[in-house]
């Protein structure tokens, strides 16, 4: 089983999921001023209060007493952590350190048993390149290094500069290193930099991907993760509607939040059937009421047979008055769901809040008052095509506050390139829950981009599988 | 002494009171110091002669270490 080394660094804990694998040489790399040293010491500085595990800083080049009076600055007083046999700082060159390092019983061996060191950083393996000019004997050196640090049972940092030679291929360092972190500094809105940190590798572990920003504080570095991954379990939670898709449920902390609104944008390749005949059979099996605005792509008959690969028999919820399609076609309807289709078709914009209210309020305030629940689901597309945008905007505020004051979740599908820039703004400025889902190339992705938590998910892709909910995302 | 080895001794003592877990050689102190490995040979000598360093390994790959005061009491007490 794999244990882990924690950093002690704000976020990068969280997105290595636990820390650095225990016993693992990790390259950290970097142009000069991204911030290694710093990360390096923080990481033993961890180590060594929190922890009660002893480190040990090699430089090759830096002065201890340079690193101490720059570490001092972040109130790490690492020459105290010397006194209490948690730390040491070596300056050596390395080829000595190699030497020592290979010799039984030498100076490396003497290091690690005066302090019982579980934790090693490296300032800067670029030196072995120096040492090292033929390419074979470099990649053996570096290759021992690692397994001297194994054999000892550290954790290893290895410092590596990058230059404007390796910064866009591996070396083969990366091949041998079980991780590799990457961190940089790029320009941001003209005037400011940003750092970023990057894994780029992390043999055996899982980890969070993409460049996660960070800050050098008074403190240390703080991290903040950039995206938020699915969560290991799905979260029940009573005040949350489950999409009844776990991967989406994990991302968004346990489902829609009742009583508020998702929207579900997509894109005219993406398949979103399964996404909303999963969220409306849950509905529906957990005994609540649902009003369907029907969309242009699927009719009744449609969304029936739909529902029937979930398990729900739609005639069987249509004779109990538990579903109300509201359509906006001349289209064919099963007469077994005659009694349940409200048609607006020749409804005016004007007329069809109170054409609506008047087929839908009694029941609803009535079942309301039984304590039974609702959930809406509405093809906003077809409100546009059929109503016009400033029926939509008008219709969707007003919709929105009436949802939330009866407590009733909703559904509305969406394509938000289709209806403009302005349009999606308003309608995602209205809305607790962002869902996009779109085709790039041969692949569906779906992302939260908007969430009640204010976390944003990584694209994640969708994933065709056999079994309800026909679909897992990855 | 030689005031001006007697001046170097003390830089070389100063650096490694201030760097007490730097492990040089004599090469390597030469260029952290910014001397010449002539003048620091004798002085060496000297610093491990009086306890304050010790000598690991012989010939170019001798490699010099601080002996800390508490070290050295400790030793002395043993």
């Amino acid at each position: 089983m794999i244990t882990f080394t924690p950093t002690g660094v704000d976020g990068i804990d969280d997105i290595l999921h636990g820390g650095l694998p225990a016993g693992s040489s990790i390259i950290l790399e970097g142009a000069p001023g991204t911030g290694k040293t710093t990360l390096g010491v923080q990481f033993l500085h961890h180590g060594a209060t929190r922890l009660g595990e002893a480190g040990i800083y090699v430089t090759f080049e830096e002065f201890p007493q340079q690193i101490y009076k720059v570490m001092l600055g972040f109130g790490w007083d690492l020459k105290k952590l010397e006194g209490d046999g948690l730390l040491r700082v070596v300056s050596v060159r390395p080829d000595v350190l190699f030497h020592e390092m290979k010799k039984p019983g030498g100076l490396f061996e003497q290091l690690i048993g005066e302090i019982g060191a579980k934790r090693v950083v490296v300032d800067t393996i670029s030196l072995f390149h120096y040492l090292y000019k033929d390419r074979a004997e470099a990649r053996e050196a570096f290759y021992t290094l690692c397994n001297v640090f194994r054999k000892h049972g550290l954790t290893a940092l290895l410092l590596s500069e990058q230059t404007a030679d390796n910064t866009d291929r591996s070396t083969f360092e990366h091949y041998v290193a079980d991780g590799v972190i990457r961190l940089s500094m790029s320009r941001h809105m003209e005037t400011f930099r940003k750092r970023t940190l990057e894994i780029t590798k992390m043999r055996g572990v899982d980890f969070t991907e993409g460049e996660h920003i960070f800050r050098i504080m008074k403190d240390g570095i703080h991290l903040v993760p950039a995206l938020t991954m699915v969560e290991d379990g799905v979260i029940m939670d009573k005040d949350k509607v489950p999409t009844g898709i776990p991967e989406l449920d994990g991302l968004l902390a346990g489902g829609i939040p009742r009583g508020s609104s998702m929207i579900l944008d997509t894109n005219s390749k993406a398949n979103y059937k399964y996404i909303t005949a999963s969220i409306l059979a849950g509905r529906i099996r957990a005994g609540e009421r649902i009003v369907v605005v029907s969309s242009h792509a699927m009719t009744v008959a449609e969304q029936h047979h739909l529902l029937r690969q979930f398990g729900i028999d739609t005639l069987e919820v249509a004779r109990r008055k538990g579903v109300y399609f509201i359509e906006h076609y001349d289209r064919t309807i099963p007469p077994e769901l005659e009694d349940c289709v409200i048609n607006v078709k020749d409804v005016r914009n004007e007329d069809y809040y109170p054409y609506v209210n008047e087929k839908l309020q009694p029941v609803v305030q009535e079942s309301i008052a039984r304590g039974e629940k609702w959930f809406v689901y509405q093809d906003l597309s077809v409100l546009y095509t059929q109503r016009g945008a400033d029926f939509v905007k008008h219709y969707y505020s007003r919709d929105s506050a009436m949802i939330r004051a009866m407590g009733m979740t909703a559904l509305s599908l969406c394509n938000f390139t289709e209806i403009g820039p302005e349009n999606a703004s308003y309608l995602e400025r209205a809305t607790q829950t962002v869902v996009r889902t779109w085709v790039d190339r041969n692949y569906q992705y779906l992302q939260v981009t908007k969430s009640a938590t204010g976390k944003v998910s990584a694209p994640m892709i969708v994933e065709t599988v056999p079994v309800e909910p026909f679909i897992r995302l990855v | 002494m030689e005031r001006s080895l007697m001046m170097l001794q003390v830089e070389c003592t100063y650096f490694f009171e201030e760097n007490p877990f730097a492990l040089e050689t004599l090469e390597s102190l030469a260029t952290r110091l910014g001397r010449s490995v002539d003048d620091l040979i004798p002085v060496l000598d000297r610093l491990v002669e009086l306890t304050v360093l010790t000598r690991i390994g012989s010939g170019d790959q001798s490699v010099y270490r601080y002996n800390r005061p508490v070290t050295v009491y400790r030793n002395l007490r043993a």
